[in-house]
Parts: structure tokens; C-alpha cells; sequence
């Protein structure tokens, strides 16, 4: 059965490692190396435990998997995103203006600081749906904390020093996006809001629960258990330097013990998000300013 | 509905996609912010009846035709296909909009619901189903148009017998025409109109400011943008202005009528004179001591402030200042301004008749100005006049509603 492994994972590196070198060939030299290092254990294991073995049948593809999840795939889908939000802007504000003026009065005497203040501040919900707009605040400030946290993680930069086992927030920033999301979430349920919702706006909202979830295993992990989460801020920036430096390295190498996997279904979660996100009404990052500059001019 | 007319209604429908389009129809994240910001929602709470439950039908008929998820997975926005049910949901949801857009005020991207009730309604057009008697009357004003020499004869003889209810008002100086017309190189063209009691009050007020003026030969009321139909729109407006244009003037005032005032400020690209709504003028020979007024309205009043004029136009002072000049006990509606809620008559309603439906979406109206406890109520948009004295009678509310032209012309002092 090894064997066969080995052959397949020799196979592709042979067929696709000439042509298209780097990821791929990567990714089945992992095959390859797994099934070779495990070839010795599995007769021992073959003895012992059926479920053993299975386990250790699988784990070449698992690793394989996991690698084409956290690499190749991060980089196809961060590359497909930015990509895609370009299309869409293009698609949307590239298309002829309006005939008139769609603006309401009274008028700001600089349309373009009160479109500003309509993004950043929205003082529409404000006024008329407070709840809703404290849980907004805090989510979006929180969210570009969490991109900073996620910026701090590489070695070059650091807001909360290297040493330390904590993300920026120590965990705050992980409640300051999943409480309002859940929040956000459960108001779909009720009505009205339950009435205008399509599955398109629960699917998106639950799958960036799960992300945040995974996320904040980690992170909640590191700041608030004695132990941690076993995999460190160190260990993690080491894996995105491997990423910033376009090694195409297996960060398992770097990323040690069982937990790892928790690491990848996030990032697998992150690889969803940003595939999904040109589509989807996240873009409203985006076209926020110029719609309310449109109420504005 | 065969596929030739669904592809001819898709054609149209992608006519109205310009960017200002494509942001509201792709921005929205169904927040729900806007339920509650109209009046017909709070009168009649159905979701259909608020400014997202409209635009969503025209949102999932684009996600269906125009993107690509609509196409692959359209279950994830629970697409809609262009059909006799979809068209009849685009009547209900367009003809139910009175345009306020006072849910801009609400919306956290500003969009803007009349602009995508455009396009059910040229849909609508499309598909042989708008509202027969707004095609009649904007056709009848487009004739109108093109053979102005036709009616001539008729209209002056009519402004000639109005004349005398001008003159019961304020006495016009010696030499002078009372309502003058067709006169090159005036300085103030207004448009009135079909009704005597647009013009009396004006005229009487142009007299009394002693104002080089001229009356429009065509009415001011756009039946086109009632429909939504831009072309018909233009050619109504367009009469105006080649008037304009051709007799020199500096400035349009147009008589109180929302839509006619945006219509001409707004919608109709630049011109070569001033466009201003009729009480931006009365407050101006206020201010330069050309007419004065006696303060006779003793009875608590209060406004109304039109969508299109206010939160549309932009007119919010000048009548509130005309009302201190002639009343001494004025009391404001809650919410006013830019809050104010729309008295549910525009967007072609009142033209339409519609009036149970006009009744039952308005309730909300009627409860604001009931809460003012004021006993009379003015404002500046034919409209809105008509549908508040609509619902004073209905609700029985016991307030009499004035068009602030007409107060004021009965309170000018003449020395």
C-alpha cells in the first residue's frame, strides 16, 4: 500500500514537478516523504491496530491536503480576491454616471467629508438603530484590529512585542468580532429582518463565525490558558514568512503537534472567505464611500 | 409572457444601469435599517410596503439576468424570473412608492429607492402595464407641446377671465397687464398650473412686488416623471424651457408643485436662467421690503414640508421665515425637515386617485399632523394639499389645509 503511495506521489512529482516546479512538485514530494517515513511504522502498526493503520494510510493525502490548503491554495485565493474586487469596481463604477444629482438636503459643505463621516461614522443607524450601530462600531474597529494582529504575526513587524505570546488585543479583538457577529447573526432570525434575508446572508455570516471560531481557539488559547494553545505567535510567524517569502515550504515543519490542524481549517475558512468575498456583500468595504458620496454631491 | 418580451424588458432594464444603479442595487446587506422610514410600512406593516422589500424585487430579477451567481446558484439569492406575476409585484412595489426618499435618511449607503422604483416602472411601460391615465395626461401634455398655437387662443381668454379675482387681491398699478403673457425679456417666468387658484395668488404676490414677469403658457406638473419614463419626462420639461429660453427670462419660479420644481432644478441639466421654487421668491420681496404682509393667521398653523421641495430641493427656510411674516402662533410638525414624513400623495398617487389606498398608507401622516394640534396646515406643493385635505376629511382631523401662496397673498398690505 506504501508503495503504491510512494509510486503516485513520485508519479506526480515527475509529471508536474518539470513543468510547473514549485507548488506543486512540493506537494508531492510531502506525499512522498510521508508514505516513505511511515512505511516502517505501519508494519508495527498492521500488528497492533486496524484503525492505526488506516489512520497512517490516510495521512500522506492528509498532509498533502493540508499543504494544498495552506499554501497553494491561500495564495490562489488571496490573488482571486484581489483580482476579483477589482473587476467588480470596475464592473460597478466604471459604468456611465447618473443623468442628475441624487443628493438630499441639506447639503454638506464638502460632499466628500460628509461621505466620509456616512462611511466611518454612520450616524443614519445611529439615529434610528442604536443596538445596532454600537455592535457595528465595535465590530469594525475590532476587524481592523484583527488585520493588524494578523500583520503583527510576521517577524518584521511588531506592535506587541515578538516575545510575547499574545495577538494585538490578547484575545479582545477575537470577542470584538464574534460577539457582534453573533448578534448580527441572530438578528436574521427575527423579524423583520428574518422577512429580507436570503440564505446567501446566513451562509456568509456563518461561515465568518466559523473563521473567527477557529481563530479564536488560538488566540483565546494563548492569552487566557495557563498552558497555551501549544502552537505559539513564534511558530505562527515563522509560517508566514515561509508565505511572505514565497518558499512554498510545508509549515507543518514549523507548526508542531495535533493542534495544527485546527490551524488549517481556519485557514481553509480564510481561503472560502476570500474567494467568496468579491462576490458577496462584503464588498460594501468598498463601494460604501462612493454610494454615500452619491447622497452627498 | 413569451421570451420575445421578457428579452425586450431585460434590454430595458439594463438601459438603467449606470453606476448610481449598480451601487444600490449591489450594496445593499439587508440590514433592514430602512424598514421603519416609511410611511406606508408604518402605516400598513407588510415588507412589501418598505423601501427594502420594493427594491428587493427589482434586485433578484438583476441577480437572475445580470450576474453570475444569479446564473449558478440562484437559489442563494432567491432569484426571480421576469414574468406576468414579477410585472404585477413591480406595479404594487413602484405605485405604492411615492418617491419620498426618506428612507436615504435611514440607509447607511444613502440608497435610494425612488431611482430603483425607475426601473419597474419603465418595465412597466415595457410591458403595456403602467397606470393608462398617467400616459394620457403626460401624452396630453407633449401634444400640448407641439402645437402650442392650438390651445392659444382658449388659454388667454381663460387668463383674461381670472384676471378680476387677481385685481380683488391687489389692485395692479395703472398700464400694467395683470397677468402678463408671452412677454420677451422678462425677468421671471412662472409656471402655474391648470387650476385658477395657482395663478390668482401668484400673480396677485408678482403685482404686489411690482416684478417684471410673464406667465407660462404650459403647466408646470411633469407626468412623465410620475411614470418614470425619462423621454417623456424631458419632452414635458422641454416645452418650459424652450419658452424660457426663448423669452429671455433670468429666472423660472415654478408654482408649488414638488415634482415640477426637481424636475426643472435637477433633472434637466443646466440651463441659461435660474430655476427657483415660487416661495424662494416670495421670501425674497419679503426680505427686500418689496411686499408686506399683515400677520392675520391668529389660528395655530402649521407646515408641511414637501419631499421633493425639502429633502429633495432643498427649500427649508425660506418658508418657514414667509410663515413668520403672516402668522403668530406657529407650531412645527414632529418629526419636520428632512424627517418629515411624506403626507403619502407623490409619485403620481393623487393623479392616479388611488385614494383608499392613499388613506390607508398614510394613517401615520395623519396621526403627526393630528399630535400638532395645530387647526390649520399650509404648504407648498399641490399634492401634498390635496392629499392632506384628503386626509383631514377621512380622519376627520378638522384642519384646514392652505397653499402658503394663497396666505400670503391674502395677508398682502397694500399702502
Amino acid at each position: 500500500m506504501n508503495a503504491l503511495f510512494s509510486l503516485a506521489a513520485s508519479a506526480v512529482q515527475h509529471l508536474t514537478g518539470a513543468k510547473l516546479g514549485s507548488f506543486w512538485s512540493k506537494a508531492a514530494l510531502i506525499l512522498s516523504e510521508s508514505a516513505d517515513a511511515t512505511s516502517g511504522a505501519t508494519v508495527a502498526a498492521d500488528a497492533t491496530s486496524g484503525a492505526t493503520a488506516a489512520a497512517v494510510a490516510v495521512s500522506p493525502f492528509l498532509n498533502a491536503i493540508e499543504y494544498t490548503i495552506v499554501v497553494p491554495l491561500l495564495y490562489f485565493s488571496v490573488l482571486f480576491c484581489i483580482v476579483g474586487i477589482i473587476w467588480r469596481l470596475y464592473k460597478i463604477l466604471g459604468a456611465p454616471p447618473a443623468p442628475y444629482s441624487l443628493k438630499i438636503y441639506p447639503s454638506s459643505k464638502s460632499p466628500g467629508l460628509g461621505a466620509l463621516k456616512d462611511t466611518f461614522a454612520m450616524p443614519q443607524l445611529r439615529r434610528h438603530k442604536p443596538l445596532f450601530w454600537v455592535f457595528l462600531v465595535i465590530f469594525h474597529i475590532s476587524l481592523i484590529m484583527l488585520l493588524l494582529g494578523h500583520l503583527d504575526i510576521l517577524p518584521s513587524i511588531s506592535i506587541v512585542p515578538e516575545s510575547s505570546r499574545h495577538m494585538v488585543g490578547a484575545g479582545l479583538v477575537g470577542v470584538g468580532v464574534t460577539v457582534p457577529l453573533l448578534y448580527f447573526l441572530f438578528r436574521r432570525f427575527r423579524t423583520p429582518v428574518r422577512e429580507l434575508s436570503v440564505p446567501a446572508d446566513y451562509l456568509l455570516l456563518i461561515l465568518i463565525l466559523f473563521l473567527f471560531l477557529f481563530g479564536d481557539l488560538m488566540s483565546w488559547g494563548n492569552s487566557w490558558t495557563p498552558n497555551g494553545f501549544v502552537m505559539t505567535k513564534q511558530d505562527f510567524s515563522l509560517y508566514f514568512q515561509g508565505l511572505a517569502q514565497f518558499t512554498f515550504a510545508d509549515p507543518r515543519a514549523v507548526l508542531p503537534g495535533s493542534h495544527y490542524h485546527f490551524l488549517v481549517i481556519h485557514v481553509l475558512l480564510a481561503d472560502l472567505f476570500f474567494i467568496v468575498l468579491p462576490f458577496s456583500k462584503i464588498l460594501h468595504a468598498f463601494l460604501s464611500y462612493p454610494i454615500n458620496l452619491l447622497r452627498r454631491k | 409572457m413569451d421570451a420575445a418580451t421578457q428579452d425586450m424588458l431585460k434590454n430595458l432594464f439594463e438601459t438603467k444601469l449606470n453606476s448610481a444603479m449598480r451601487l444600490y442595487l449591489e450594496t445593499c446587506t439587508h440590514c433592514g435599517a430602512c424598514v421603519e422610514a416609511c410611511h406606508v410600512y408604518n402605516s400598513m406593516p407588510e415588507m412589501r410596503y418598505s423601501s427594502v422589500g420594493r427594491s428587493e424585487i427589482i434586485r433578484k430579477v438583476f441577480l437572475k439576468y445580470f450576474k453570475l451567481q444569479g446564473k449558478i446558484a440562484p437559489w442563494l439569492g432567491e432569484t426571480i424570473e421576469l414574468d406576468d406575476v414579477t410585472m404585477d409585484r413591480f406595479y404594487d412595489a413602484a405605485y405604492s412608492c411615492t418617491g419620498c426618499r426618506r428612507c436615504m435618511m435611514y440607509c447607511p449607503f444613502g440608497i435610494d429607492t425612488q431611482m430603483i422604483m425607475g426601473i419597474a416602472k419603465l418595465l412597466l411601460i415595457g410591458a403595456d402595464k403602467e397606470p393608462k391615465l398617467l400616459t394620457m395626461l403626460a401624452d396630453m401634455s407633449i401634444a400640448k407641446g407641439e402645437d402650442a398655437e392650438a390651445s392659444k387662443a382658449g388659454f388667454e381668454e381663460a387668463i383674461a377671465n381670472i384676471e378680476p379675482e387677481v385685481e380683488a387681491l391687489w389692485k395692479t398699478a395703472p398700464g400694467k397687464k395683470t397677468i402678463p403673457l408671452n412677454v420677451e425679456g422678462a425677468d421671471i417666468l412662472y409656471v402655474a398650473l391648470s387650476p385658477k387658484h395657482s395663478i390668482i395668488p401668484a400673480a396677485a404676490i408678482l403685482n404686489a412686488a411690482d416684478a417684471s414677469w410673464t406667465l407660462s403658457s404650459f403647466e408646470a406638473v411633469n407626468f412623465g416623471a410620475f411614470m418614470g419614463d425619462s423621454k417623456r419626462m424631458m419632452a414635458i420639461a422641454q416645452r418650459i424651457i424652450a419658452e424660457a429660453e426663448r423669452l429671455k427670462v433670468k429666472t423660472v419660479a415654478i408654482v408649488e408643485c414638488g415634482t415640477a420644481y426637481r424636475v426643472m432644478k435637477q433633472q434637466t441639466g443646466k440651463h441659461p436662467f435660474e430655476v427657483v421654487a415660487f416661495v424662494e421668491l416670495i421670501a425674497k420681496f419679503l426680505r427686500e421690503g418689496k411686499i408686506h404682509t399683515t400677520k392675520n393667521i391668529a389660528e395655530k398653523l402649521t407646515y408641511h414640508d414637501p419631499c421633493q421641495v425639502a429633502r429633495n430641493g432643498g427649500v427649508y427656510e425660506d418658508p418657514r421665515y414667509v410663515i413668520s411674516q403672516i402668522a403668530s402662533d406657529f407650531k412645527e410638525m414632529t418629526p419636520n425637515r428632512e424627517m418629515n414624513w411624506c403626507c403619502g400623495g407623490g409619485g403620481g398617487l393623487v393623479a392616479m386617485g388611488e385614494l383608499e389606498f392613499r388613506m390607508k398608507s398614510s394613517r401615520v401622516k395623519a396621526d403627526q399632523v393630528k399630535a400638532s394640534g395645530a387647526g390649520r396646515i399650509c404648504t407648498i406643493c399641490e399634492n401634498c394639499q390635496t392629499q392632506l385635505t384628503d386626509l383631514s376629511e377621512h380622519y376627520e382631523l378638522g384642519v384646514q389645509v392652505d397653499s402658503l401662496a394663497n396666505l400670503v397673498a391674502h395677508a398682502l398690505i397694500q399702502e
